[in-house]
């Protein structure tokens, strides 16, 4: 498999699109290129199967935003049929350019759903963790442990449920969750202790070099006028429309102070890795590509904006634009499958 | 390696100190083991060594600690993970990391120790705990005796010079136990390692212990010596022991082996023929019940889990007043079956019925609701802490009476039978792992079941819980009640049985009577049986009373 970067690299350079554009052909195309990833590396993953569930919930969600935007918008000139115009909300015509609206949308949110579930597929959570930078390690460890905990308390409330079931506890209303939700608890609060116990007696949480009485001030300051220093300048630009500018300065100089903090804190955590994941040449081609769909993204955006966006609705036309070295570029997102194969197999070589 | 001068501990808010003057030596490369029933402290000694007490759980402490020539009361686990490697029970509560190989250099990587170093370690300890096949997989697809190994490698990756176990095989079938500790022995031969480890089960280690500490847990003083002098003193011990105490050998045998030399002597007086004359006959008494009718009946049972078979063609007949044993490894179906009896899963083929009253007809559990089957079978799961959630043991009974529609009664009898008459105002999930599993025997016992079925009831109990137990599912029986009991409990079997199944890749292997299933069977063999290899002799009671008559 690839290396980390090159993963959070195609994350990146597939999420930009299928955040910002709103036209089924280039969605259609991420959609296809994160599917192929998938189908070509994601389904030996220990949590594979996750994928199934976010493809569903993509899907009920494109299912219900076509009804919702067909009932509830009514703009649009090819209509379709009438609901009774006494009918609050949904009363009027329903259009078609307002239900493919919808189908777009929905097509969005499913793209964007596959795409992570996707990247959730291919990448090795670990190496993800080793990669955080070390301020956001804490954090990093706390998803950890729920990742190896939640299999475990799913399993924990289907006994329960059992256990219950079988002493005539029957679900009538709210307080019969009492005798689920309880032993859930108590159980996962035991092992939580049992972990921190663990964890303890491994060593975890030793500091190489505590902090010195000035080092914590600094860090703790930073930190302080870094936050107040954001949300003034995110405010501003919020509501106060004459002073963009200094918005702009306050809001970059508050993500550098806490930046700044952060990483004097991080100094301080010295950890190292467990073998180092090489980075290969296939790595290199992945970031080009991803470097590649970004930048064709920003240039069609400078350059002919109109052919990025899609309007269904009048006056634009019912036919999506379409802009050829765009598109071209999404099919690049495609190119960890085709390389796939091959690098995964020298990775598993060369660790046994 | 350890020193401990009059260590006393008492828990924060507890009113009896949980070590009382505890001294003691371990010498380096040694192999300790602790034993003395729940609550004394054991647990508490093991996390003294690595500084969890005091540091982790408050409490006074006095007296001196030393371990690998350090204090764990002044550094704390922390400044102590290098020197003490401490492994627990539950072998699913003690990762942090998904995978195998990532979990083994957890503790090293947030000791920021060299990468080569480092990969060094990881690959020594995966072999030494042979477990290098497993580096890549997923904790959560392990086997119980699997994790364990990585739990013991995870702590391992740090060289720490002892390593401290809390009863790591309690929550294991007997063949993951064997492979913990077979995997400890080889640490403790090959690197010398010093291993102190707690154990109910004495019969799985005392024959790899060089030394064995006996806390007694009512105020005596602890005992520190080699195996044999140490259970010589000691009440509740494993069968074999018990039977060569009652018969004067000497020295105590420790294994079945040195046992056999004795029994030999002994059959040289030629008194093995009667016995098994006698054989026969008791076998026979204790199997007929041909004529009472059915209280359980699966006829041809088939069922998968998302089309991995669980039960294949399964046939089995239960009478009623019957006490029948379901055994067989990890995965062979024992657990699934009861939740077929009970109603909770479905057959996909086949039939499971449940007699009624002799007036109605039989509840065939296809069509049956489990509302409708529990008001005739109950079930005790295997982990009681599924079921436990009120305050107090007596509204945990209430609750199973008003489930069930049934009037409210005292429990008084009940809960005198089981033992728990002082606990009954106590919070269930703050008492002992015997005294839960009572309280869910209770929670499910109070609904009055004809037939009751148990899923693995002496999982983690010390003898005493043990004996108690046992003496309590004899009374049951007397009294007409029909059990089903899955188990890997051999001694328990040989006591309470009439008949065992044995189940093997979801297929009944062998049903028969437990004398002739025992004394035919290598594995599933109590260590009487072992030792005589007679269907009449399978607990120290058949031995005895044969000595008697004679």
């Amino acid at each position: 498999m690839f290396h980390t970067l090159s993963w959070v690299a195609w994350l990146i350079a597939a999420a930009v699109p299928a955040f910002t554009l709103r036209n089924p052909l280039y969605l259609a195309l991420v959609l296809g290129a994160a599917w192929l990833v998938y189908t070509a590396l994601g389904r030996t993953s220990p949590i594979g199967h996750s994928w199934g569930t976010f493809a569903r919930i993509g899907f009920l969600f494109l299912a219900l935003a076509v009804p919702f935007n067909a009932l509830s918008n009514h703009i649009g000139q090819i209509v379709l049929f009438r609901l009774p115009a006494n009918w609050p909300i949904i009363g009027g015509p329903i259009t078609l350019e307002a239900t493919i609206a919808g189908a777009v949308n929905g097509l969005g949110l499913l793209t964007i759903l596959v795409v992570f579930a996707a990247f959730n597929a291919v990448v090795d959570h670990y190496q993800l963790l080793r990669a955080t930078p070390p301020f956001l390690f804490p954090a990093g460890v706390v998803v950890s442990i729920a990742m190896t905990f939640v299999p475990q308390m799913v399993l924990s409330a289907r006994e329960i449920h059992q256990a219950q079931r079988i002493r005539g506890h029957r679900f009538r209303g709210v307080r019969d969750l009492l005798p689920l939700v309880m032993p859930l608890l108590a159980n996962a609060l035991e092992r939580a202790i049992q972990l921190a116990e663990t964890m303890e007696a491994r060593g975890f949480g030793r500091i190489a070099t505590p902090l010195s009485r000035r080092q914590a001030m600094t860090i703790q300051l930073a930190t302080l006028t870094g936050l107040l220093s954001l949300l003034t300048g995110l405010s501003m630009l919020a509501y106060l429309p004459g002073y963009r500018l200094w918005g702009r300065v306050l809001t970059i100089a508050g993500v550098g102070g806490l930046l700044g903090g952060f990483a004097v804190q991080g100094r301080q955590v010295h950890r190292t890795r467990y073998r180092r994941s090489a980075w290969h040449w296939q790595d290199t081609v992945i970031a080009l590509a991803c470097a590649l769909v970004l930048t064709a993204l920003v240039v069609a955006r400078l350059t002919a904006p109109a052919r990025l966006a899609y309007n269904p609705f009048p006056p634009g036309s019912l036919w999506p634009p379409f802009n050829l070295p765009v598109g071209a570029a999404l099919l690049l997102l495609a190119l960890p499958a085709l390389l796939g194969g091959r690098g995964q197999e020298a990775r598993w070589n060369d660790s046994m | 390696m350890i020193r401990c001068e009059h260590l006393t501990y008492r828990y924060p808010g507890a009113s009896t100190p949980a070590l009382y003057d505890l001294s003691l030596q371990v010498e380096e490369g040694e192999f300790l083991l602790v034993m003395g029933p729940s609550g004394a402290g054991k647990s508490t000694l093991l996390r003294c060594l690595n500084g969890l007490v005091p540091h982790f759980y408050g409490g006074t402490v006095s007296g001196r600690v030393q371990v690998a020539g350090r204090d764990p009361i002044a550094l704390g686990p922390r400044g102590m993970a290098d020197a003490v490697g401490l492994v627990l029970q539950d072998p699913e509560a003690q990762f942090v990391v998904d995978r195998v190989e990532d979990e083994l250099a957890f503790a090293l990587e947030n000791q920021g120790v060299d990468p080569v170093v480092m990969r060094k370690r990881v690959e020594e300890v995966l072999d030494q705990l042979s477990i290098a096949h497993l580096r890549h997989r997923s904790v959560n697809t392990l086997s119980g005796g699997e994790r364990q190994r990585v739990a013991i490698a995870a702590v391992m990756t740090l060289q720490p010079r002892v390593l401290a176990l809390d009863e790591p095989t309690s929550q294991l079938d007997p063949q993951a136990a064997e492979e913990v500790l077979d995997a400890l022995v080889r640490l403790n031969h090959d690197l010398g390692l010093t291993v102190i480890l707690s154990e109910h089960r004495l019969e799985r280690v005392v024959q790899y212990v060089d030394r064995i500490l006996y806390l007694p847990g009512d105020g005596r003083p602890a005992i520190l010596d080699e195996p044999r002098a140490v259970l010589h003193q000691v009440e509740l011990t494993p069968p074999l022991i018990t039977l060569a105490k009652a018969l004067g050998w000497s020295p105590l045998p420790l294994t079945i082996k040195e046992g056999r030399q004795f029994v030999r002597q002994q059959a040289a007086g030629s008194e093995q023929q009667a016995a098994g004359g006698r054989a026969q006959d008791i076998a026979g008494s204790r199997y007929a019940r041909r004529n009472t009718p059915h209280a359980i009946s699966v006829q041809n049972l088939e069922f998968s889990y998302n089309g991995h078979p669980a039960l294949q063609n399964v046939s089995l007949e239960v009478r009623q007043g019957e006490f029948v044993a379901l055994m067989g490894r990890n995965g062979s179906g024992k657990t699934t079956l009861l939740k077929q009896i009970v109603g909770l899963l479905k057959p996909d083929r086949g039939r499971v019925e449940i007699a009624a009253l002799p007036s109605s007809r039989p509840l065939d559990t296809r069509h049956a609701a489990v509302e409708e089957i529990i008001q005739r079978v109950g079930y005790v799961p295997q982990n009681p802490n599924a079921l436990l959630f009120s305050d107090t043991v007596r509204q945990e009974l209430d609750f199973t009476r008003r489930s069930h529609r049934l009037p409210a009664g005292d429990h008084h009898t009940l809960l005198a039978a089981l033992g728990l008459i002082p606990y009954a105002d106590r919070y269930p999930r703050d008492l002992s792992v015997g005294e839960r599993q009572r309280v869910a025997l209770a929670a499910i016992l109070v609904a009055e079941p004809q037939i009751l079925l148990l899923d693995e009831p002496t999982r983690g109990l010390d003898y005493r819980q043990k004996a108690a137990l046992t003496a309590f599912l004899q009374r049951e029986k007397a009294q007409g009640r029909t059990l089903v009991l899955a188990t890997h409990d051999v001694e328990l079997v040989a006591r309470c049985a009439d008949r065992v199944v044995l189940l093997g890749d979801g297929q009944v292997v062998v049903d028969g009577p437990v004398r002739q299933v025992m004394s035919e069977s290598l594995l599933f063999a109590s260590q009487i049986s072992k030792l005589f290899r007679d269907p009449a002799l399978l607990t120290v009671e058949d031995v005895l009373a044969l000595h008697s008559t004679r």
